[in-house]
């Protein structure tokens, strides 16, 4: 940038700098617009949620005189009503409660498989290594399919379709592949000079894992757990298919219906709909713009360092 | 755990290869390669994985170059920027509908505008839509991984760049892109993501029941995980186990396949 128009140097400087002004001019312009890209939508389910539609203003004749007095004729009613109805009158802190627990047992189950075999494939020349490698990306390659439709005929037949447990288990198979990836990738970005100085005062490999390395890396476990939550929050097909009245979460809430207490179809409103997306949507928003900086150091692959 | 994890894939590849006589063979999969709407489906997911990747990669170096320019403010633009990120696919498949969203557009663009109205149910228009509001979701793990990529980059080669005269672009292109696109995390996280579009499954049901698609297969919104479930769910098919079984399997082989071949290509599962 300092030495942009080098080339041109016979140019006076009052045209130089009126090139950056308008260079400046452009940039925020594209970056307001990429804002209004990324949060536009949201802003308008939130909108709908509370009542609002912003549909007769874009059309420009939101207000027309009528009688010489200007008259709304448009469709902003706000309202808070499919808010509260979402969160007091029907069972949306129900959902959130299955969500949440669901979420909780499969991340504490791909952690306590995670974090071994993360370290192994970070750290120890084992024979094998990359076939658990492999093994993972089958299982993150697998169509859904491939595990809903067992899982739903073994669940039903042993007792386990609608618990919580059940979930979590088939969760599992989605997210333990990221989080094996991404605590990979924490565990190799611990220089190999700590373990090397750990090994010289003769610490066994068990030892050197629970005391110096694991401390270390605590918080790339803590933004591990973290993005699977979201994820798990945020899933619809296997929550849908293996989730009956008992165990529905948010996600699958949201589509069919928040106020269903048993599995049927029925029409839903569209700004409960809206209201109940954007309810949901803010506990997820809120970890994501916590972790989003250590986000990509998991997926590193513990080269960028 | 390797036995839980894996059985309903044994007990998947089991169930596929009962024919409709109750032997053992290959049956189910002659019925599987003739059925025209399993190879309507697949061409689907492979156009909408490869379209969606595709505009993913672009948004994310779009919002990856716009984040290098030293912008007041960055951290909120940064912030706004990720916001997609935590959306549920299922509330994407809302926010990008044609209620949320395009009526709106049409609005303005035929009051203000005067242009005539554009059918919001063709697929020419409604695919790209589906595909850049899969990409919309996760362009901004795309950006936070190329913002680290650009941090581990030696500050040397920018002030070199610089002495030379570079502008912003010429250094985005000549220096930010190729170190992005040759990071094996970039590649890596790329190959993921194709993959993860291959399974979509939560934006292409939102759009069948918005253009009226919900009760029948074959059509231009049936994804592979869409199919799959229709066949499952819609009564009239009489909840054909064994075929599904033997379609998810197929594709576990051709996903598997593909992607060993792509990481082989990229090198990035052996090395840490």
């Amino acid at each position: 940038m300092a030495g942009q128009n080098a080339k041109d140097s016979p140019q006076p400087p009052n045209g130089r700098s009126r090139r950056r002004l308008w260079r400046r001019v452009v940039l925020y312009t594209v970056a307001v617009l990429f804002v209004l890209n990324s949060f536009w939508p949201i802003l308008m389910m939130a909108l709908t949620g509370y009542g609002i539609d912003l549909t007769p203003i874009f059309s420009g004749k939101a207000v027309t005189q009528v009688a010489g007095v200007p008259f709304y004729s448009g469709g902003i009613f706000p309202t808070p009503a499919y808010y509260i109805y979402a969160l007091i009158t029907v069972d949306f802190p129900k959902l959130m409660e299955n969500s949440l627990i669901i979420a909780f047992i499969s991340i504490g189950i791909a952690l306590l498989v995670g974090i071994p075999v993360g370290y192994i494939l970070a750290r120890v020349p084992i024979r094998g290594r990359n076939v658990i490698a492999y093994l993972l990306l089958a299982l993150r390659t697998a169509s859904p399919f491939l595990v809903i439709l067992p899982l739903y005929i073994t669940y039903t037949r042993i007792g386990l379709y609608d618990t919580y447990s059940g979930v979590a288990l088939a969760e599992d198979m989605l997210i333990l592949t990221v989080v094996v990836w991404m605590l990979r990738g924490f565990f190799a970005d611990v220089p190999k000079e700590i373990y090397d100085a750990a090994a010289m005062f003769g610490r066994s490999e068990a030892q050197i894992f629970r005391k110096v390395i694991l401390p270390i890396v605590i918080p790339g476990i803590v933004v591990t757990a973290l993005f699977g939550l979201v994820l798990v929050w945020n899933e619809f097909l296997i929550e849908e298919t293996l989730t009956g009245g008992a165990t529905k979460t948010v996600s699958v809430g949201v589509w069919s219906g928040v106020g269903d207490t048993v599995a049927v179809a029925r029409s839903v409103g569209w700004d409960d709909l809206n209201a109940a997306g954007a309810l949901a949507f803010i506990p997820a928003v809120v970890v994501m713009l916590a972790i989003r900086r250590y986000l990509a150091r998991g997926f590193s692959l513990g080269q960028a360092r | 755990m390797a036995v839980i994890e894996f059985y309903p894939i044994a007990d998947s590849v089991y169930l596929s290869l009962i024919q409709s006589d109750g032997q053992l063979g290959l049956g189910v999969y002659r019925t599987m390669v003739s059925t025209s709407a399993f190879w309507n489906a697949m061409n689907i997911s492979v156009l909408y994985s490869m379209t969606s990747t595709f505009f993913a990669v672009a948004i994310g170096l779009a919002l990856t170059f716009i984040l290098g320019q030293n912008l007041r403010g960055r951290n909120v633009f940064e912030a706004f920027f990720v916001f997609p990120l935590a959306a549920a696919p299922i509330v994407v498949g809302v926010l990008w509908s044609p209620a949320e969203m395009w009526d709106d557009i049409q609005t303005f663009l035929h009051f203000i505008l005067h242009l005539p109205y554009f059918n919001e149910l063709t697929p020419a228009f409604f695919f790209p839509v589906m595909t850049y509001a899969e990409a919309w979701e996760w362009a901004p793990l795309i950006m936070l991984v190329c913002l680290s990529i650009v941090n581990s980059t030696p500050k040397a080669i920018y002030e070199a760049a610089d002495v030379c005269g570079a502008s912003a672009w010429q250094k985005f292109r000549t220096i930010t892109v190729p170190m992005i696109m040759r990071s094996p995390v970039m590649q890596f996280v790329v190959v993921l993501r194709f993959i993860d579009a291959m399974r979509a499954f939560e934006i292409p049901l939102t759009w069948s029941s918005w253009v009226g698609y919900s009760a029948t297969v074959g059509a231009p919104v049936d994804s592979l995980s869409l199919y799959l479930y229709k066949l499952l769910f819609i009564p009239t098919f009489g909840f054909p186990v064994n075929l599904v079984s033997a379609m998810a399997v197929t594709l576990f082989g051709v996903t598997l396949v593909g992607a060993a071949i792509m990481f082989r290509l990229t090198k990035t599962i052996g090395g840490s």
